[in-house]
């Protein structure tokens, strides 16, 4: 691997890292909420569960964000992981 | 305490002001020109009418999609290529006119000019909410002075000790509002960047391919300094994106690698060299 190549190595694994930093804000936040959603559930109404709803309508969003963090990788990440492995770490 | 009144001395935090502000508007009338034209466009596309109906919207997202880049890159500092990514603009009318439907960048402005509507509202409502925040608290006892009366709910505020209720509020505010709004400017800038600030492919391999036929041979970190000189910096052009543009051009046929030691140098093919000159 050149130098070139190794500074972009470091960029993705930044890109990375920051991504997944972001998904596990994006939960705290997800779960602080939803607790505090249910703690007012349970201390005022528990007929009817209401609080299902943000849980389920932003449970999706959280989910999809971690697809994103976790999950999906950028053409140019494929493009460069491919040629990698097709020279067998030949740079 | 110091990092939130640094949002008083950054230019940013009224450039995210106005650009909330403007995002009511601008966002309601480009969903509503873009919706309606092809709404228009499509409906009538079996009369042929459609047709140039259609086009006129996509000039129009065109125009807007312009606009939008200057207020994004001019209000919040956003990150644009100094080079319109339009690669394959020049040529005929039909030409143009197929680029200019199958381009990714003109349905990803189209994109954009639709989100900028639920944006605008979110935008013009923290705006707005924070300027009422901030102020609120201190006109109050000066309503009051003057004689008007306040309500809010079932209580009313008319005389002064009552008015000073919202002080403390309008005294938080005036230290976190600029704050909100110079995070609120950030996350407009990056969603206007991601958007509209993009580097297609084609125009970063016409860039490195013009960098190359004018230096005969360089390294990636001379074509990498020559591209950001080109387009400018930002997360529209990052290593990766130059290494994966040499590779794809590499395995095309149309860049030549010469390895010596660790060193990489790329060149033009001698036929696609040739071509240029």
């Amino acid at each position: 691997m050149d130098e070139f190549a190794e500074m972009a190595a470091r960029e993705r694994e930044a890109t990375r890292i920051a991504r997944r930093q972001w998904f596990w804000l994006h939960f705290a936040v997800f779960m602080t909420i939803q607790v505090f959603l249910v703690l007012i559930w349970w201390l005022s109404d528990v007929t009817y569960p209401w609080f299902i709803f943000p849980l389920f309508g932003w449970g999706v969003l959280i989910a999809a964000h971690a697809v994103y963090a976790f999950v999906v990788k950028t053409p140019e990440e494929i493009m460069i992981e491919r040629d990698q492995h097709r020279s067998g770490g030949r740079q | 305490m110091t990092w939130l009144l640094d949002a008083y001395s950054d230019s940013r935090t009224y450039g995210s002001l106005v650009y909330s502000l403007l995002g009511l508007p601008i966002g309601i009338f480009g969903f509503v020109v873009v919706v309606t034209g092809f709404a228009l466009g499509l409906g009538l596309l079996i009369t042929l009418i459609g047709i140039p109906i259609l086009v006129a919207t996509l000039l129009f997202v065109q125009a807007m999609a312009a606009m939008e880049r200057r207020l994004a890159w001019s209000l919040l500092a956003a990150s644009m290529p100094r080079r319109r990514s339009r690669p394959t603009s020049d040529g005929f009318f039909w030409r143009r006119l197929r680029d200019l439907v199958t381009g990714r960048q003109t349905w990803r402005e189209a994109g954009f000019l639709l989100l900028r509507l639920p944006l605008g509202i979110v935008g013009f409502t923290i705006a707005a909410v924070i300027l009422g925040l901030m102020f609120g608290g201190f006109a109050m006892p000066i309503n009051v002075a003057l004689g008007v009366e306040s309500q809010i709910g079932s209580w009313t505020i008319d005389t002064v000790p009552e008015s000073l209720f919202y002080l403390p509020i309008s005294i938080l505010f005036l230290l976190v509002g600029p704050r909100i709004l110079l995070g609120w400017g950030q996350v407009s800038a990056r969603i206007a960047s991601s958007f509209l600030g993009v580097v297609e492919p084609a125009e970063m391999k016409k860039s490195v391919a013009e960098t190359l036929a004018r230096a005969g041979q360089a390294d990636a970190f001379a074509v990498f300094d020559e591209l950001q000189l080109r387009l400018g910096r930002g997360p529209f052009l990052t290593p990766t994106k130059v290494e994966a543009t040499l590779l794809a051009m590499e395995s095309s046929g149309v860049v030549r690698m010469n390895r010596s030691g660790s060193t990489i140098t790329y060149s033009l093919n001698d036929g696609e060299l040739s071509e240029r000159r």
